[in-house]
This record gives C-alpha cells, sequence and structure tokens, in this order.
C-alpha cells in the first residue's frame, strides 16, 4: 500500500489548463461567418456615416423641437385602442383553441402518433410571423382591416400557447389522474378533473403573457393594412410628419409599458395569490418564447 | 371528542369577490373589442360567407405561372430568391454578433449583483424596457427613414432588437449566479471588473452563448418581415411579389422561409443542448 501510494506524485503543479480547442474553433467559425456577411452584404458603409444626423434630425422633429405633435395625441390614442383590442380578441383567439390542441399534443395525456403530429402542425404555424399570416391568408378573406389582424395574431397564438400549453401539461403530478381513474371517471372526466386544476393557473399567466407580446404584435399590423396603430406610425413616418410619428410612438412605449405591468400583477396573483413577491419574469421567459 | 365527525361533506371555499370583478371586466372588454362600433367589428357570420374569397387565393388559373395561386408554388422562380435568402442570412450573423456583444457589459450593469451603482441599475433597466417596448419593424421603418432602405437599416434595427433581448434574458441569469466566487474574488482584492471577469462570467457563459444563439433564430424571423418597410433580406422581395399578387412566387418564398427557419431552428436546439 505504502509503496504505491509513493508512486503517485505529490500535487505541487499547477494542474493543466483544459482543452480550448473546441471553443476556439467555435468562435473561428463564427468569426469567419462574420466577416464573410460584413464583406459581401450589400451595405454602403458609408452611409453610416449619415446615421448619426440622419438619427438625431429625426429625433429633433419628433420628440424636441418640432414634436411631439400633441394634436395628433387623439388619432394616436384611437389607433392604439384598436391595437389593444386586436390584440386581446386574438389572444381569446388563441387562448380558446390552444387548451383543447394543447391536450391533444401533450404526449401523456394524448397518444405518441397524434402528439407527434399536432407539434409539428404548431411548429408550422410559429414559423410565420403575424404580418406573414396577415399578408398571405386573412387579409385576402377578411379584407384590409383589423378583423384580419385579430385572425392573424389569433392563428399565431394558437401556435405558441399550444406549445405551451402542452409543456405544462406534460409536466403534472400523476397521483390526480390516477385517482380520477380509480373513481371510474372517464376520459373527459380525467382531463377535466385530474388535469385541469393542476395546470389552469400557469396556462392562464401564459395567456396574459401571450396577450402582452400580442400588443406588440397589434402595434406593427397596421403597416400591411391589418388595423391598429401601424398605420399612423407608417404613414407619418414615410411621408415625414415626424412630429406626428412621435407622438404616435410615444403613446405606443407608454401603452406598452401600461399593459405589461397590469397584465404582470394580474399574473402574480394567478400564480402566487395576493400580496405576494413577483414571480421572476425568467419562469416564463425561460420557456423561450419572448416574441 | 368534541370534534365533528367526518362523515359530512367539507363546505367549499368561498370564491372571492376578486374573481367575479375579473370575470365581469373580462366580459366588458371582450364585448368592447367585438363590437362593431367601439371595437374592431367581428363578424363570425359575414368571415364565414367571405371565407370563399380565399379559394381565388388558393387556386387560380393563370397561363403565367407566376400569377397562379398559393397551392401551386411556381419553382422557377427559386433562383431569383437565392440572392435575397442569403441577404437575411448575412443581416442575421452581423446584427446577432454586434447585439450580443454589446449586450454583454450592459447586461452585467443591469443586474443587481455586478451593477455599478443603484442610479445606473435604475438608469440601464429602464432604457432596456423602454427599448424592449417598441418592435422590430418599427425601429427598421425609423431607420429607414435615416439612412435610406436596404440592409443596412435592418441590420441596425435587429441589432437594437437583440440588445434588448440578450440584456434582459442575461441580467436576469446573472441576479440568480453563485454568489460564493463573487465573494472569493473581492476577498482575494479584485475590483469590480476583475470579479465579474473571473467569478460571474465563467457561471454565465454557457447561458450567454445559448441566448445568443437563440436571438440569431430571432434574426432569421425577423428579416422576413423587415423588408416589409424596405430593409432588405427576403421580406422585401416576399412583399414585393404579394403587392403584385404572384401569389405561387409568394407561396415559394414561403415554403423556402419555413426550410430556413426549421434547418437553423434544429440547428440552434441542438447546439444549446451541447452547451447548457
Amino acid at each position: 500500500m505504502t509503496a504505491a501510494r509513493a508512486t503517485v506524485s505529490p500535487p505541487t503543479g499547477r494542474p493543466a489548463a483544459p482543452s480550448q480547442l473546441r471553443r476556439n474553433t467555435g468562435l473561428l467559425v463564427v468569426l469567419a461567418v462574420f466577416v464573410w456577411s460584413a464583406l459581401t452584404i450589400d451595405v454602403k458603409v458609408g452611409r453610416l456615416l449619415d446615421l448619426p444626423s440622419g438619427l438625431w434630425l429625426i429625433f429633433d422633429r419628433m420628440f424636441l423641437r418640432g414634436g411631439p405633435d400633441l394634436s395628433y395625441l387623439p388619432t394616436a390614442l384611437q389607433g392604439m385602442i384598436q391595437s389593444i383590442e386586436i390584440a386581446w380578441v386574438g389572444t381569446i383567439i388563441g387562448a380558446i383553441l390552444s387548451l383543447p390542441v394543447g391536450f391533444f399534443a401533450a404526449k401523456n395525456v394524448s397518444s405518441g402518433l397524434v402528439s407527434t403530429i399536432v407539434r409539428q402542425f404548431l411548429n408550422a404555424i410559429r414559423a410565420f410571423p403575424e404580418l406573414i399570416l396577415a399578408v398571405a391568408i386573412f387579409i385576402p378573406i377578411a379584407g384590409l382591416g383589423p378583423v384580419a389582424g385579430a385572425l392573424a395574431v389569433g392563428l399565431h397564438s394558437i401556435g405558441t400557447l399550444g406549445k405551451l400549453t402542452a409543456e405544462v401539461i406534460e409536466g403534472i403530478d400523476t397521483g390526480p389522474v390516477e385517482a380520477a381513474r380509480a373513481v371510474g371517471g372517464n376520459a373527459l372526466q380525467v382531463q377535466r378533473w385530474g388535469v385541469m386544476p393542476q395546470v389552469l393557473p400557469e396556462i392562464v399567466a401564459f395567456w396574459l403573457y401571450r396577450f402582452e407580446i400580442n400588443v406588440r404584435a397589434a402595434a406593427v399590423l397596421g403597416f400591411v393594412g391589418a388595423g391598429g396603430i401601424g398605420l399612423s406610425l407608417q404613414q407619418t413616418l414615410v411621408f415625414g410628419h415626424f412630429a406626428k410619428s412621435g407622438m404616435a410612438l410615444i403613446v405606443v412605449v407608454v401603452a406598452t409599458i401600461l399593459v405589461d405591468s397590469a397584465s404582470g400583477w394580474v399574473r402574480r396573483r394567478i400564480i402566487a395569490g395576493p400580496g405576494s413577491k413577483p414571480v421572476p419574469a425568467e419562469v416564463l421567459d425561460a420557456t423561450g418564447h419572448l416574441g | 371528542m368534541t370534534a365533528a365527525p367526518l362523515s359530512r361533506r367539507p363546505t367549499k371555499p368561498a370564491r372571492s369577490p376578486v374573481l367575479l370583478l375579473g370575470l365581469l371586466a373580462f366580459l366588458a372588454l371582450t364585448y368592447l373589442s367585438l363590437s362593431g362600433q367601439f371595437g374592431i367589428g367581428l363578424d363570425i357570420g359575414r368571415l364565414i360567407d367571405d371565407f370563399g374569397r380565399v379559394t381565388t387565393v388558393l387556386w387560380r388559373d393563370n397561363p403565367n405561372p407566376a400569377r397562379q395561386g398559393l397551392l401551386q408554388p411556381n419553382w422557377a422562380y427559386v433562383p431569383q430568391t437565392v440572392g435575397p435568402m442569403i441577404e437575411t442570412f448575412q443581416m442575421a450573423v452581423i446584427a446577432a454578433v454586434i447585439g450580443c456583444g454589446v449586450a454583454l457589459p450592459i447586461s452585467f450593469l443591469a443586474s443587481r449583483l455586478t451593477t455599478a451603482g443603484r442610479i445606473t441599475l435604475f438608469v440601464t433597466r429602464s432604457v432596456l424596457n423602454v427599448v424592449r417596448a417598441i418592435p422590430d419593424i418599427l425601429y427598421a421603418l425609423v431607420f429607414v427613414a435615416a439612412v435610406g432602405i436596404g440592409p443596412l437599416p435592418g441590420i441596425l434595427a435587429l441589432i437594437l432588437f437583440n440588445v434588448g433581448v440578450v440584456a434582459k434574458l442575461l441580467s436576469e441569469t446573472v441576479d440568480g449566479v453563485d454568489q460564493g466566487p463573487i465573494e472569493a474574488a473581492r476577498a482575494a482584492g479584485g475590483n469590480q471588473t476583475q470579479t465579474v471577469r473571473w467569478a460571474v462570467l465563467p457561471q454565465v457563459l454557457p447561458n450567454y452563448v445559448a441566448y445568443s444563439l437563440y436571438t440569431f433564430e430571432l434574426n432569421i424571423r425577423a428579416s422576413t418581415v423587415l423588408g416589409i418597410v424596405g430593409a432588405g433580406g427576403i421580406g422585401r422581395a416576399l412583399f414585393a411579389q404579394y403587392k403584385l399578387f404572384n401569389w405561387s412566387n409568394v407561396a415559394v418564398t414561403i415554403v423556402e422561409l419555413f426550410l430556413l427557419v426549421l434547418l437553423i431552428e434544429t440547428v440552434s436546439i441542438w447546439l444549446r443542448r451541447r452547451l447548457v
């Protein structure tokens, strides 16, 4: 024993640093792709020199000397209210339809094949931003206007909410499900009494979170004629009425932050009850769905 | 012994009045939003009548293959989309690299543990909140007004968008790191920068790389719509075809986009799994 121990060299020197080969290769690849992109993309770098003066000119006319144009406030408010309504209706469409879809997409309460198919369908929906959905599907159906916007927001929300719902359902405690089965519940009753009470608070929190994201999306749907404040923003910016754009921008930012805080407050109450500490935002963001 | 026998069913807990109020508020908001007078005027009956109109978009007989329906993709259009697709990819790469680089120091300023002071923390967080409140396509529109159309305003908009996302996610990760190494670094005489470099950065580096990949993914998705306001990439080609009602070309572009997003997502998820 003592002889064997003696052969092990005492730990005098510093241990060798672990290999950095993989890290360095990764960095090199990223750097190479970056340099290739920067050199071959069709950008006149000289135009960057115009950026500070151009931005300053716009900023000046939006908020300092030229504006914001207070007389534009009623129009901007009207547009923003319509955007919030689009987001609200879209979220309700998404919430109602994503709930059953989520159950079918969850591996533990649905069958393997069905859940795979439904999940692929949800992935396909999520691949398209609201603007594209509005342009390619809903404006042709409903015509220009907020209805097309609300439907586009709704369809996209089914994609994101359905996936989140399925993930919540897959994480449930199986005890209540077994109990519901043991007392003779049929398939529907097991879902209603064994699964729903466990997942509902978290799912409702996701609905509210989605509403916050949808408000942002609905603010720009007007760019393609799908209603809301986007139309005012685009028209005033394109035609250089920056004082009006400044007013509209202020309305968008303030309304977004107000909706976020109201919705965040309700979310906290649902998840943690009255008088509780804020739920850290990463609980929701960690699911990888900022927008 | 005085306890009542357990035969009776326990009484239900009383419903909170807050719940009722919330329900009323929900119904009122929904009614207002749906109504034609105050809201968006969603009429399901009319929508079902109008639904037939989608068939003219899905399928139409036209000798010109570019002007057929969404279900008749015009594959001859593919070569023309290659250039804009590459541009989209390049925009996403450039913006992700610059945006994530800028976001790194900012996220340390925006975290409780590593910030330089209460005022810095407050200012950084407020600025980030405002940056995130504005949608990326709106930035693109402002930058188009400032430097003209092309990929440049698109890249600038994506950079801002990435800084907002990464700084938020990373600063929250920094908030949650193990504080032991920080104490050790301070005890060994490290200043603020050294503490961040040697005690915090190694802990959050895998997350940082994962968030960077995630924003790259978001960039590919976002650059599909940036083109709508003239900020370059495949969105510009897509929107140009849409304006001409060349639905079969639109269909090809959408299919390609879907495949690109799927490919990038798969690679990115695979890399992120290996990292974290």
